[in-house]
């Protein structure tokens, strides 16, 4: 009789939105007390921006940096988050975690959704640490915007470039991640996975992202077919990653 | 012991395997045959660039070339005779259009192994891969040579030829794709771990290719890139070994595919003889344990009959444990 | 499938012939905490599982013992609905199908592992609340309270797992596998690992909580598996062996059994 009661006691309690909460703060409680995800991550990108002044010392005054720039700052976005979704999942996976979440009555696709939240979370904490860096670095100080010739697009644009792309890295590299943290070798597995995954957004995020810092005539024509380009690659993919997730936890 | 007689009668079936060396002869001669009409009876067709099979399809199957572009010598350019780039192309876009069919029926298989969970299609889905692996190398060293010799006629220049067709780097994607497969295969223990994976991972490879494609054309658009050049129709007689050609292409294609299963499925039967031939020799041992078992049942019944539960069962047992 | 004898030694000679046999009478008397039946679990020509039935009562302990890859670990993971049965089988845990309803099983069952299935970096009460509130626990405080006076963590209750002993850490992976007050305990080789103190404190915890749950419990330890079950279970190449109550066997009979078919080397 007991048990039948206390039964319908916790069928009712059940909530999808209480589970998918307490994985966000469970992760984030473990990055406060951490921050490693944030400060590895962060740290990486700048030594990737410190690379990038030796690789461009010798340039010259007259090389015009803002026609490179977006595939630069999009090279350390894509190593730096590599980084960091290796580093979630193994959180998950060293100590068998992962195991003790799916025998709980929890259904699998909030789990995958909660982590591609976090995922995103550290994403965009890092990019609005190491993204202004890099663009006073390189962008604000070539020779081009110093004279004028150079008008980029107002920072708006930057920020929900940037957006969409971090959208569709831990959308995409949080199933990836979790395909990779279950083989040997990870982080090498998640690059091999993540380069060609990923390429048609990294080559409409470049275009964007020229588009919005070379500025020009008509330059948000082509912001805005890339924006679409990028949602819809994210919607698209991200759709498959979600249907995808359950069988990659199902073994 | 009935699968070891299978075994060894899938031997003495070979049927299947007939059929294949017979498909397999029959494409080598058919795409022999397509490279010698390529450089013998093909007519020469003096335009600039690439031939491709999408204008043909844009022009609702308008087979030849428009007369304007059949002449040597348009609107003051003077067009080198196309040679090289000519001939590869019969070779170049069947083997192309093949790959990317080995490659969705990779995709496909997955699906079916998700749902099903049965090794066999997980067998054929790696199969197609590798036979994806096979083509997409002969698409791009095809392509690059195709894109190079016309390239250079049109343009005189190297350059920026290889990244600025989109066909081609998709081709790279996609190798990337099938390198990055069997990477994963590789890393990943446990059978059906690594099926599941690889399958997720062709279906996702799947969808990205057509967006590898789009967004090569879409971003070099944007970046006023030269992209195609004038596209052209097909000469009647350079139609006829293009055709025998991608049949000669698909037999071989089959035929590759069809051993490889084979091979794999004569794999895994012997896997399953392994297992029998253990089962056997448990067997086996199981005989020898039911010495053990039978010491053991008589300790029950001591047990038992010093907890005074059943007398019947007691008798009836203590004979048992007396054999 | 199921086969109610009351002459254990003829059940124990048909479990070598047709591993397909039910603990002797209990079984009718009160329902089953877990039924398995014709359970396989296979890949391609591997069977982890090879078509494995048995019934156990409700609070009944059951120990499984096996070689090294006789599937044992795999049938756990089948009967908590972390992998699923291929071919036709079925299981239930406490009246719910593994297949079917797989949510309201997930519910009432624990595991003990020898992994601990914690988050090192969060302390002990930010661990059990989030387990709580993954299981939509209500009142969850009082019962992290009750737990961890439990398992005589309360001390340590804000301290980060990573400075945690080994057993204390299996202390508080009871603890985690108790919350949800589960009605069936899975332990996957709990004393892997620990040091003979802490593997006493488990015994005590598991002595203490043993009255009103079912446990099924994969080990090595003959010894250790045998003390504390009510019924046993050998398995080998995925198949029952066999399967009997405890008080029915003699433990230097079974011994020599077990040693025989691991030392034969039929893993």
């Amino acid at each position: 009789m007991a048990k039948a009661k206390s039964t319908a006691a916790t069928r009712s309690n059940i909530s999808g939105w209480r589970q998918y909460k307490a994985l966000l703060k469970k992760d984030i409680a473990q990055e406060l007390r951490t921050k490693e995800m944030v400060t590895s991550m962060g740290l990486y990108g700048m030594l990737v921006l410190v690379i990038y002044y030796i690789a461009l010392s010798q340039a010259g005054t007259g090389f015009d940096i803002t026609l490179i720039a977006a595939g630069l700052l999009l090279l350390m976005i894509v190593f730096t988050s590599m980084l960091g979704l290796n580093r979630s999942l193994i959180h998950e996976h060293d100590q068998g975690q992962l195991e003790a979440l799916l025998l709980a009555p929890i259904d699998r696709p909030i789990i995958f959704l909660a982590k591609a939240t976090t995922n995103f979370l550290f994403l965009a904490i890092v990019q609005v640490v190491v993204v202004p860096f890099f663009y006073v670095m390189f962008v604000s100080s070539s020779p081009g915007i110093i004279r004028g010739d150079v008008d980029p697009g107002p920072w708006w644009m930057l920020a929900l470039i940037l957006f969409l792309g971090s959208i569709g890295i831990a959308g995409v590299g949080t199933l990836l991640a979790t395909i990779s943290v279950n083989s040997k070798g990870r982080d090498f597995i998640l690059a091999v996975l993540f380069i060609p995954v990923m390429y048609p957004l990294l080559l409409v995020l470049v275009a964007a992202l020229t588009a919005v810092i070379t500025g020009g005539s008509g330059f948000e024509a082509t912001f805005w077919q890339m924006c679409a380009a990028a949602a819809a690659y994210n919607a698209v993919v991200i759709a498959v990653a979600f249907a995808l997730y359950d069988y990659i936890l199902g073994v | 012991m009935s699968k070891l007689q299978e075994f060894a009668k899938s031997f003495t079936q070979k049927r299947e395997l007939q059929i294949t060396i017979v498909l397999a002869i029959f494409g080598a001669i058919l795409t022999t045959a397509a490279f010698v009409m390529a450089f013998t009876s093909a007519n020469m067709q003096y335009h600039d660039t690439t031939v491709t099979v999408d204008y043909l399809l844009e022009d609702k199957g308008a087979l030849l070339a428009p007369p304007a572009q059949q002449v040597g010598v348009d609107e003051g350019f003077v067009y080198i005779t196309p040679w090289f780039s000519q001939k590869i192309f019969y070779f170049h876009v069947p083997i192309a259009q093949l790959s990317l069919v080995v490659f969705s029926l990779a995709a496909i298989f997955g699906i079916i192994f998700l749902r099903t969970r049965n090794p066999n299609y997980d067998l054929r889905s790696r199969i197609a891969m590798e036979t994806t692996l096979i083509f997409t190398l002969g698409t791009m060293i095809t392509g690059s040579l195709w894109t190079r010799a016309s390239w250079l006629n049109s343009w005189g220049e190297l350059g920026s030829t290889l990244l600025s067709e989109p066909r081609l780097v998709t081709y790279t994607v996609m190798l990337m794709f099938v390198v990055a497969y069997f990477v994963l295969r590789k890393s990943v223990e446990g059978e059906e771990k690594k099926a599941t994976y690889s399958a997720v991972f062709a279906i996702l490879a799947w969808i990205i290719v057509p967006f590898s494609f789009l967004y090569t054309r879409l971003t070099q658009e944007a970046a006023a890139h030269p992209t195609d050049a004038v596209n052209t129709g097909m000469d009647p007689s350079n139609l006829l070994p293009f055709i025998v050609c991608i049949f000669g292409m698909m037999m071989l294609g089959y035929a590759i595919y069809i051993l490889r299963v084979a091979e794999e499925k004569k794999r895994t039967q012997l896997e399953e003889i392994k297992e029998t031939i253990e089962d056997s020799l448990s067997k086996a041992s199981k005989a020898k344990g039911v010495n053990a078992t039978n010491q053991y049942s008589a300790a029950v019944v001591l047990n038992k009959t010093s907890e005074k539960q059943s007398s019947d069962s007691a008798q009836s047992a203590s004979k048992d444990g007396g054999e | 499938m199921s086969e109610n004898s009351h002459n254990t030694s003829s059940a124990a000679k048909t479990a070598l012939e047709n591993p397909t046999i039910s603990a002797a009478g209990d079984a009718t008397t009160s329902p089953a905490a877990i039924m398995a039946q014709g359970v396989s679990r296979s890949f391609g020509p591997r069977k982890a599982v090879d078509d494995v039935s048995f019934e156990l009562p409700d609070k009944a302990f059951l120990s499984i013992f096996g070689p090294n890859g006789a599937g044992k670990t795999t049938l756990l993971k089948v009967l908590s609905t972390l992998l699923p049965i291929t071919g036709k089988g079925s299981a239930s845990v406490c009246g719910f199908d593994v297949k079917t309803q797989a949510e309201e099983l997930r519910r009432r069952i624990g595991i003990i592992s020898h992994n601990p299935l914690l988050y090192r970096d969060l302390s002990a009460d930010e661990n059990l609340q989030f387990f709580a509130e993954l299981y939509c626990i209500p009142n969850p405080k009082q019962r992290i309270d009750e737990l961890l006076e439990a398992v005589e963590l309360k001390h340590r209750r804000y301290d980060v797992v990573r400075g945690f002993s080994r057993g204390m850490i299996q202390r508080l992976s009871i603890a985690r596998a108790l919350l949800p007050k589960p009605e069936v305990l899975f332990l996957d080789e709990p004393y892997s690992g620990l040091d003979p103190h802490a593997s006493d404190i488990l015994d005590s915890l598991i002595a203490n909580i043993r009255e009103d749950h079912t446990f099924v419990m994969v080990s090595h330890d003959l010894d250790k598996g045998l003390e504390l079950a009510s019924h046993a279970l050998i398995l080998s190449r995925g198949q029952i062996v066999l399967y009997d109550e405890c008080k029915h066997i003699d433990t230097a009979a079974f011994k020599s059994l077990y040693r025989e078919i691991v030392g034969l080397g039929v893993s």
